[in-house]
């Protein structure tokens, strides 16, 4: 087989593998900042509803922390394994950068998730808070680590290269690179977003069956004020991506999104094409007529955007991937900004927690922000390519140097784990949520001034 | 010493605490497959529960060590034994979702209990598996990997080596459960110990013995310069199988411990002794793999900061969950 086979098939997998990855920190981040606010208002006001919210959520947070860390792990391995060429030449930088990350990031979350998860009667309000605290402490600092990591791809700095491999030469410029700022808030904002949909959402879902109504009503209240504020913020941010990071410094990547091949390109705008890469132009799109002007901010509706084949052709990005995921992530942001407005409209008419037919358009909202979140990784990801460091070193340069087969037989057990793993993770949240926040009814946790091991140790997380 | 030396040696480092660390954690899961009383397995699965990220963490540390301080050994030795660590990284997604799929139940579940030992077993064996792979030589040509997908094998070196990194574990399991427990459960593992230390005992003598006819190695273990270092591991560590073997039923958890650290700490020596300057044998030493000193400085402050930090938190969440086991008396409904 070919090495556009092993190139193809490497790729394949790496964007399977990162795409199941990044789900379960896009829930486990802002969730663990949602158990930290639950458990400070019950420190605060010692009501027990707060108790059983920090519980119920802890469980959830649990089932999905695991498979979060696990496919991490993956990852981890995965640069070196299908990468190797880029293993070596970016070992100095990245590896040194997710170094960091191990040390303060990944120790920090894994050694107080033990403390959060089962300290119930080994430790007090004040530790469990703390433990907490660490755990999303430790959360962030992932984000930002990787962020950092993949910003350097994009946008390369502070490096010299001697024989191909990248060397540091001014480690303020390889962190603080030029996309890394904008790109980080961008993705921890993100996150908040998405956390708070599927807490929206389950929390809905309470309403629509009528049971533990104090729990859903804050849980809804909380998810929706927080939407309310950052998701106006998001927009902001990512306009400033658009032009400030991925205009300036991944020209191709902004012409491949909009979907547009001819120089002069078009005043419309896109919203469906279908490629064909290799003639450079669309068999057919659907479009609306001067809204691409506008967007461009000129209301006359005279500017065009321009197309791909301003790109030398072996430079172009694919089309589908970076128009369709940067479209899902755009429109998937207006559909939630206008969900979460409809949310303060009823809000402010007092009309929320009875409006049944916004607690159904909740539940379906759940997995909004995971969609945004994945549209955005393919488009930024993709839109890189050709290359794996941007305009340093090209995709098809980096792979290890395997048997197509190998990375194909990986490939498939890789989706087939993942796809059940997905179907294990969603039947255990299901029912996490069925069981509600009371589960185990009969398990009360010790004392917690008491230091020694509880008479039985089995215990259910949460209970 | 150069820093490479000094990086190479931190490396060995973060290869010992994962080794003691989620040893155990992974022996616990090989336990409970031998072990036939679902209220003693529950009792030792939630020594892994409490603990496991934290200990497996020591592996990410260990891989991106080599990453960013060795990068030459990522890109060649990670693609070289692309096979055994793939399957590791499948045993290793099932242990974990299998841990947390067992607390979402009171008592043994069955299923998922099944899915903990077998998929800690196999992370085991292909951990060992890997390991056997990378001493018995890599194919080098141009600064990348020149072998082909089954090279990793050796005749089947890897797969003795495999077997050996089970019995590892499962001793570490067993010293570890049998000083946090008392009573029928420190019984049983104190059998089982014994066990894993004959079968240790022997996968290591022939994974010393059988290397030199393995692969391309080179490692010349008679190299005069290099002879009293593995000899004195290799001493520490049989002296530490013998005591073990003797303490488990025999004396506290504090004595059973402490030969396993003897075992470990003859391990590292021995494997020192025999590897350096390589780290890819036959032909990448560690100077030739190293990242430039920019690199190396920033990774040594790094670490070196966050290490004791780590250190600090990981002891105290030891000490929260401290204390003997307590195997529940009354029968769990599930």
């Amino acid at each position: 087989m070919s090495h556009d086979t092993l190139l193809d098939l490497s790729r394949w997998q790496w964007a399977i593998t990162a795409m199941f990855h990044v789900t379960f920190p896009a829930l486990t981040v802002g969730t663990s900042v949602f158990m930290a606010a639950c458990y400070w208002m019950y420190m605060r006001t010692d009501e027990d509803v707060w108790l059983r919210m920090f519980r119920f959520w802890r469980r959830i947070f649990g089932i999905g922390f695991a498979i979060g860390v696990v496919s991490g792990i993956v990852l981890t391995f995965e640069f070196g394994l299908n990468w190797g060429p880029f293993a070596h030449d970016v070992g100095p930088i990245i590896g040194v950068i997710i170094l960091m990350e191990v040390v303060t990031a990944f120790f920090l979350e894994a050694g107080f998730l033990g403390l959060l998860v089962f300290g119930d009667g080994r430790i007090g309000k004040r530790m469990m808070m703390f433990a907490n605290v660490m755990v999303t402490v430790g959360t962030v600092l992932s984000v930002t680590w990787i962020l950092v990591a993949n910003s350097w791809m994009q946008t390369p700095a502070g490096f010299k290269r001697v024989d191909g491999q990248f060397q540091p030469v001014d480690w303020q410029h390889v962190i603080l690179n030029p996309s890394f700022p904008l790109r980080f808030i961008h993705m921890l904002v993100a996150v908040l977003i998405s956390a708070s949909w599927f807490i929206g959402g389950i929390s809905a879902w309470y309403f629509l069956k009528q049971r533990h109504l104090p729990i859903a009503r804050r849980g809804v209240s909380i998810a929706l004020g927080v939407l309310a504020i950052v998701l106006p913020v998001q927009g902001f941010i990512g306009d400033s991506v658009a032009f400030d990071v991925v205009g300036k410094y991944k020209a191709p990547e902004l012409l491949a999104m909009e979907g547009n091949w001819s120089k002069k390109g078009s005043t419309s705008y896109n919203l469906l094409v279908w490629p064909d890469q290799s003639a450079a132009e669309n068999d057919w799109h659907v479009a609306i007529p001067m809204l691409g002007s506008f967007i461009g901010k000129d209301f006359s509706g005279n500017t065009p955007t321009p197309g791909l084949k301003l790109v030398p052709s072996k430079l172009r990005p694919l089309m589908s991937p970076t128009f369709y995921g940067f479209r899902t992530m755009y429109l998937g942001y207006l559909l939630m900004f206008a969900v979460a407005m409809a949310g303060v409209i009823l809000r402010l008419r007092g009309r929320l927690f009875s409006a049944r037919w916004f607690h159904k358009v909740l539940l379906w909202m759940t997995p909004i922000g995971i969609l945004a979140i994945w549209g955005g990784w393919i488009t930024a990801e993709t839109g890189r390519q050709p290359w794996i460091v941007n305009r340093q070193l090209l995709t098809a340069d980096a792979v290890s140097p395997l048997h197509a087969w190998q990375v194909l037989a990986s490939l498939v057990c890789f989706l087939a784990f993942y796809l059940a793993l997905l179907g294990i993770y969603s039947w255990y949240v299901a029912r996490a949520v069925r069981q509600g926040p009371d589960y185990p009814p009969e398990a009360e946790p010790q004392a917690p001034a008491q230091p020694q091991a509880p008479v039985r140790p089995g215990l259910v997380p949460g209970s | 010493m150069t820093l490479a030396d000094g990086w190479m040696i931190y490396l060995l480092l973060a290869l010992t605490m994962y080794v003691v660390l989620d040893g155990y954690d992974l022996g616990i899961g090989v336990l409970t497959l031998l072990e036939r009383n679902d209220r003693r397995r529950r009792s030792m699965y939630e020594l892994v529960a409490w603990m496991w990220d934290g200990n497996e963490s020591w592996l990410v540390l260990l891989a991106l060590a080599i990453w960013s301080g060795l990068p030459l050994v990522a890109g060649i030795a990670l693609p070289a034994l692309y096979i055994p660590l793939a399957l590791m990284l499948f045993s290793l997604i099932l242990r974990g979702v299998s841990i947390e799929m067992l607390a979402q139940y009171e008592g043994w579940n069955p299923s998922w209990g099944t899915v903990f030992g077998w998929a800690s077993l196999l992370a085991a064996f292909w951990q060992g598996a890997a390991f056997g792979g990378l001493l018995a030589g890599v194919a080098v040509r141009g600064g990348s990997f020149a072998g082909h997908p089954w090279s990793f094998l050796h005749n089947g070196y890897s797969m003795l080596t495999g077997l050996a990194a089970v019995a590892l574990y499962t001793f570490a399991a067993a010293v570890w459960v049998y000083a946090r427990s008392d009573g029928v459960l420190q019984r049983s593992v104190a059998r089982l110990g014994r066990f894993a230390v004959v079968a240790l005992a022997a996968g290591t003598a022939l994974s010393w013995a059988l290397l030199q006819t393995a692969g391309s190695t080179n490692l010349d273990a008679g190299a005069s310069s290099r002879l009293p270092v593995w000899l004195a591991g290799a001493a520490i560590l049989a002296s530490g199988l013998a005591v073990a073997f003797w303490s488990l039923g025999h004396a506290s958890g504090r004595i059973a411990v402490g030969s396993a650290l003897a075992v470990y700490g003859g391990g590292l020596t021995l494997l020192l002794g025999l590897l350096y300057p390589r780290v890819v044998p036959p032909d990448i030493t560690v100077h030739a793999a190293a990242s430039p000193h920019a690199a190396l400085v920033f990774a040594i402050v790094g670490a070196g900061i966050f290490i004791p930090i780590i250190l600090t938190y990981q002891s105290f969440a030891y000490w929260v969950f401290r204390g003997k086991l307590r195997v529940p008396k009354e029968v769990t409904v599930q």
